[in-house]
C-alpha cells in the first residue's frame, strides 16, 4: 500500500498540471487552448521553466533563494545594454551570462561561507537588484533592442519557437543528467536531506552550493537572453513575480522547497507548466491582478501543506 | 499468574505496513506488579506493539483492553492521560527550549497565574519531578541542549514519571545509558512493581533483561513466540526463541591473541578538544589493532572519535596519519586518508533518514561507483546491493527509504556506507547501540573479518561486555584523560575496568 501510495504521490504534478489546464479550459470555454494563447502561454513557461529547472539544484541542497526575479531583471537589463551598444547577440548573451554568473556566485559564497540564513540575505538581494536597476536606468522606463548601434536580427515566429526549444531541451538534457547521471545530484539530495550527514560522509558542501549555483545561474542566463530575443526589450519590472513563480513551481512539481531526496529536475519543468497556466487562466477569466495574487498564495499554501503532511506521518517508528 | 492482577490485554492485534507485516494476530498480557521484558531482534514488533498501546498509531485490525476496558488511543497524549507512559528509542524532547517546558509540554496551563504562566514555578516542579527520579544535579531551569544525550533520556523520564503513569513503557531507552541512568531508570522500574503498577521494558541487551525482569515475552517477525516467567530464563534458550535457530556459543571474538604489529597508523598528539571534553590526551593506533575505548558519560570517549576523525576542532596538538604524514584536517580529509566514522547518533549524524538505502550507502562510495564524470545506475545498484547482501539489510527494496527501517537495520546501512568503501581505518562509536543479538553478532564477525584484513578498527562503547570481548587494546577515559589501559586477556574482568572509570 506504501509503495502504491508513493508510486501515486510521483504523478501527482502530472496530475496537478492536466487539472489545471482541464479546469481553464472549461472555464474560459477553450480560449486558454486557442493558437495565439497557446503561443503565449509558452513563451512565458519558457522562461519559468529555464529558471526554475536551475533553481531545482540551489532548493536541492537546502538553500532558500527568494531573489531569481531580482537576479533575471538584472541580468535582462545588463545583457539588454550590452546588446545595444554592441549591436551583436552575441555579445549580448556573453552579458547575460556574465551577470547571472557573476550574481549568482555572489549567493553561492554566501550560502557556503556567511552564516546568515540565505532567504534573508536572498530576500534582502532581491530588493537591492531592483534598486540597482532602476538607478542603471535612470529615467528610462523600458530599453529597446531597436535602438542598438547596429540592427540586431529578429526572429519570426517559427524560428524563436525553434530558439526556444533548443534552449529548454538542451538546459533540461544537461540537468538531468547532471543531476541523474553524475555524482552532483547525490550529494545535492545528501547535503539538502541532512548537512551534518554530509560533512560526515565527506561531501564539500562548499563545492556542491557554488556548483549548483552556477548551474542556476545558466538557467537565469538563458531564460533572460530568450526573453530579450523574443520581447526585444526590457523593462525595469521585468521578472518581478519570478521568485514566488519559481517557488510555487517546484511545490506544484512535486519537490519540497527545504530540498533534500525528493528532488527532481522534471519539478521545474512540470511545476513551470502548471504555474504558467495557472497565471494565464486566471487572468483570462478576466480577474484582477490582486485577486490572481491571493489566488496564488492559497494555491502555494495548499499544496505546500498537502506535501508536508504526506511526509508528517510518514514518519512514525516501526 | 492472577488475572485479577491484569491490566494490558491485547487481542489478535495486527499491524501492516503496507505488505510488511509487523505485527500478526498478538495477543498479549500485561500484568501489575511486574516488569516485564520485550524481546525479539530488529522488527520483530517490539516498539510497534508499545507504540500502540500508548497510541503512537492505530492498529490494522484487533482489539486491546485497558484495565478491563475496550482501549484506543488515538494520539500519545490520550495514552498518557489514560496512564500509559512512554520512553522513546530516540528523540522524545524538544530542543530549544528549557528542560522544566519540555517536562511539563502541553500542561504549561497547569502554572498559569492570572493568564500568565509562572516559570518559577513551573521550574520548582520539574525540579521537583526530577529530584523525584534521582537527578538532583540536573537543573531544570537550563536548556535542554546544555546537558548531554544521556541526561535528556533521564528527563524525559521525569516527564513522563511527573504525570504518574499506571503504566511505564521503556522503549531501548537504555542503550543510550551509562551505568549511572541505567541504575536511575531501574530503581524507578522496581518502584513502579512495588507500587503494584506495571513496566513494559524493551532492551536488546538479555542480561539487563534477565536481571530486571520478572516475565519476558519474545516476539520475532510480528508473532508472539513465548512467554517466560523468571525462574525459566536461560540465556541460551531466549535468542533461540528470537532468532528461531540455535545460535551456538560464537558471539565475540574467539582468540585472546592481543598482540598487532608494531606499525602505528594513528597518533593522537596531546590533544585538547574544542568542546573542552578531551585534555592534552594522546595515544597511538596499530595496523590490525581493535583498540577499545570506554569511560563513564562525559569522559571524553565519543569526542575522541569526533577528533580522530576531524569532526571536531582541536584547541591544541595534533591527529597524524602515520602511513602518509599527514596530519588530518577534516572529515573530508579523514575519509580520503582512507578512514570512516559510524556516529553515535545515528538518526541525526549518520543518515538521511528521508533518502533511500541506495542514496545513502553510495553517498560516501560516490568515487567508486563512477565511469568518469559518470554514475551508472547499474553500477550504483551492483554496489548497493552488494552492502545489502553482505550485511543482511532486511528491506523491500534499496528504493525504500531508511526511516522505516528498524534501529539495526538502520546502523547496518551505516555500516554499509564504509564497508563499500573498504575503509582502512574505522571508527565505530557505540556500533552496537540499539541493536538486536542477531545483528551484534554479525556485526562482531564482521569487525572481527576487518581486522584479519589488517584494518584497524576504533571501537567507542558503553558496554563493557563487548569491549573486553573484542578489543586487543582497552583504553579507558576518566574527564578526558586516559585513566586505564588493559591488554586483551581472558581474565580481564568488568569489575577491574568499573574500578578504573569511576
Amino acid at each position: 500500500m506504501k509503495k502504491s501510495w508513493e508510486t501515486i504521490r510521483n504523478y501527482f504534478p502530472i496530475f496537478g498540471f492536466v487539472i489545471v489546464v482541464v479546469f481553464f479550459s472549461i472555464a474560459t470555454k477553450g480560449a486558454i487552448l486557442s493558437g495565439t494563447s497557446l503561443q503565449s502561454l509558452l513563451n512565458q513557461a519558457i522562461a519559468t521553466a529555464l529558471v526554475s529547472i536551475g533553481s531545482v539544484f540551489v532548493f536541492g541542497c537546502g538553500c532558500f533563494d527568494m531573489s531569481m526575479g531580482g537576479t533575471l531583471c538584472m541580468t535582462a537589463v545588463l545583457g539588454g545594454y550590452a546588446g545595444i551598444a554592441s549591436g551583436s547577440i552575441f555579445v549580448m548573451a556573453l552579458a547575460c551570462l556574465a551577470t547571472a554568473l557573476v550574481l549568482s556566485l555572489l549567493k553561492g559564497l554566501f550560502a557556503a561561507y556567511v552564516e546568515v540564513p540565505l532567504f534573508i540575505v536572498t530576500i534582502v538581494l532581491g530588493f537591492v537588484l531592483s534598486a540597482l536597476v532602476l538607478v542603471i536606468m535612470g529615467t528610462e522606463t523600458t530599453i529597446l533592442l531597436n535602438d542598438a548601434v547596429k540592427p540586431i536580427p529578429s526572429f519570426n515566429f517559427t524560428q524563436m519557437s525553434a530558439i526556444n526549444i533548443v534552449a529548454l531541451a538542451g538546459f533540461f538534457i544537461v540537468c538531468v543528467i547532471l543531476f541523474n547521471f553524475t555524482a552532483l545530484g547525490r550529494k545535492v539530495k545528501i547535503l539538502g536531506g541532512n548537512p551534518v550527514t554530509a560533512r560526515q560522509t565527506g561531501l564539500n558542501s562548499v563545492n556542491i552550493k557554488l556548483i549548483s549555483f552556477i548551474i542556476s545561474g545558466v538557467g537565469v542566463a538563458l531564460a533572460a537572453l530568450v526573453a530579450l530575443l523574443r520581447i526585444r526589450s526590457v523593462g525595469s519590472t521585468y521578472g518581478a513575480d519570478m521568485g514566488t513563480d519559481v517557488m510555487i513551481a517546484l511545490v506544484l512539481g512535486g519537490m519540497p522547497l527545504t530540498g533534500g531526496p525528493r528532488t527532481r529536475i522534471s519539478a521545474g519543468i512540470i511545476g513551470a507548466l502548471t504555474i504558467t497556466v495557472l497565471n494565464s487562466g486566471l487572468s483570462m477569466l478576466g480577474l484582477d491582478l490582486a485577486i490572481i495574487q491571493i489566488f496564488r498564495a492559497v494555491i502555494y499554501l495548499a499544496v505546500v501543506y498537502v506535501a508536508s503532511m504526506t511526509y508528517r506521518t510518514n514518519l512514525l517508528p516501526r | 499468574m492472577n488475572e485479577d492482577k491484569l491490566i494490558i490485554e491485547t487481542r489478535q492485534l495486527c499491524k501492516n505496513f503496507g505488505p510488511t507485516i509487523a505485527l500478526n494476530h498478538v495477543d498479549l498480557k500485561i500484568y501489575r506488579g511486574q516488569i516485564t521484558g520485550l524481546i525479539g531482534e530488529n522488527g520483530s514488533g517490539k516498539s510497534t506493539i508499545t507504540s500502540i498501546l500508548a497510541g503512537m498509531q492505530p492498529a490494522s485490525s484487533g482489539e486491546m483492553f485497558f484495565k478491563g476496558k475496550p482501549h484506543k488511543p488515538s494520539t500519545m497524549i490520550e495514552g498518557a492521560a489514560l496512564g500509559i507512559g512512554m520512553i522513546v528509542q530516540e528523540q522524545g524532547y524538544v530542543s530549544g527550549i528549557s528542560i522544566a517546558q519540555n517536562i511539563f509540554l502541553g500542561e504549561e496551563g497547569r502554572f498559569r497565574r492570572h493568564g500568565i504562566i509562572s516559570r518559577s514555578a513551573m521550574v520548582k516542579a520539574a525540579q521537583e519531578a526530577l529530584n523525584n527520579i534521582g537527578c538532583n544535579d540536573i537543573d531544570a531551569s537550563w536548556y535542554i541542549e546544555q546537558i548531554d544525550l544521556q541526561d535528556r533520556k533521564l528527563v524525559e523520564l521525569a516527564r513522563v514519571m511527573a504525570s504518574n503513569p499506571e503504566v511505564l513503557v521503556v522503549d531501548e531507552t537504555t542503550t543510550a545509558l551509562s551505568q549511572r541512568g541505567r541504575s536511575i531508570i531501574y530503581d524507578i522500574m522496581r518502584r513502579m512493581r512495588d507500587e503494584d503498577k506495571a513496566v513494559i521494558f524493551i532492551s536488546h541487551d538479555l542480561d539487563e533483561l534477565m536481571e530486571v525482569c520478572d516475565r519476558m515475552v519474545v516476539l520475532r517477525d510480528g508473532n508472539l513466540i513465548t512467554d517466560l516467567d523468571k525462574p525459566e530464563f536461560e540465556p541460551n534458550l531466549i535468542k533461540r526463541h528470537m532468532v528461531g535457530r540455535d545460535m551456538g556459543e560464537k558471539y565475540y571474538r574467539e582468540d585472546y591473541d592481543g598482540t598487532v604489529s608494531d606499525e602505528v597508523v594513528l597518533d593522537v598528539d596531546n590533544v585538547t578538544s574544542g568542546s573542552g571534553l578531551l585534555i592534552n590526551f594522546s595515544m597511538q593506533v596499530h595496523k590490525g589493532e581493535i583498540l577499545g575505548i570506554g569511560g563513564l558519560s562525559h569522559c571524553g570517549m565519543h569526542e575522541l572519535g569526533k577528533v580522530v576523525f576531524g569532526e571536531e576542532k582541536i584547541l591544541t596538538g595534533s591527529v597524524t596519519h602515520v602511513p602518509s604524514g599527514q596530519k588530518i584536517r577534516d572529515a573530508r580529509h579523514a575519509i580520503k586518508l582512507g578512514m570512516g566514522y559510524v556516529s553515535k547518533d545515528r538518526d541525526h549524524e549518520a543518515l538521511v533518514l528521508s533518502a533511500s538505502i541506495r542514496d545513502n550507502i553510495s553517498s560516501a562510495g560516490l568515487d567508486k561507483i563512477n565511469d568518469g564524470p559518470f554514475i551508472l545506475p547499474n553500477k550504483e545498484k551492483a554496489y548497493v546491493n552488494q552492502q545489502v547482501q553482505t550485511l543482511s539489510i532486511k528491506c523491500a527494496s534499496i528504493n525504500q527509504n531508511v526511516q522505516y527501517l528498524s534501529g539495526g537495520n538502520k546502523q547496518k546501512v551505516v555500516f554499509g556506507k564504509w564497508i563499500g568503501r573498504d575503509c582502512d581505518i574505522l571508527i565505530l562509536d557505540c556500533p552496537t547501540r540499539g541493536v538486536d543479538v542477531g545483528v551484534k553478532a554479525a556485526m562482531y564477525a564482521l569487525i572481527d573479518d576487518m581486522k584479519r584484513q589488517g584494518k584497524t578498527i576504533i571501537m567507542i562503547s558503553e558496554e563493557l561486555a563487548e569491549l573486553i570481548g573484542m578489543a586487543d587494546r582497552l583504553l579507558i577515559l576518566k574527564d578526558g584523560s586516559l585513566a586505564g589501559e588493559f591488554q586483551r586477556s581472558r581474565q580481564l574482568t568488568e569489575h577491574e575496568i568499573i574500578e578504573c572509570m569511576i
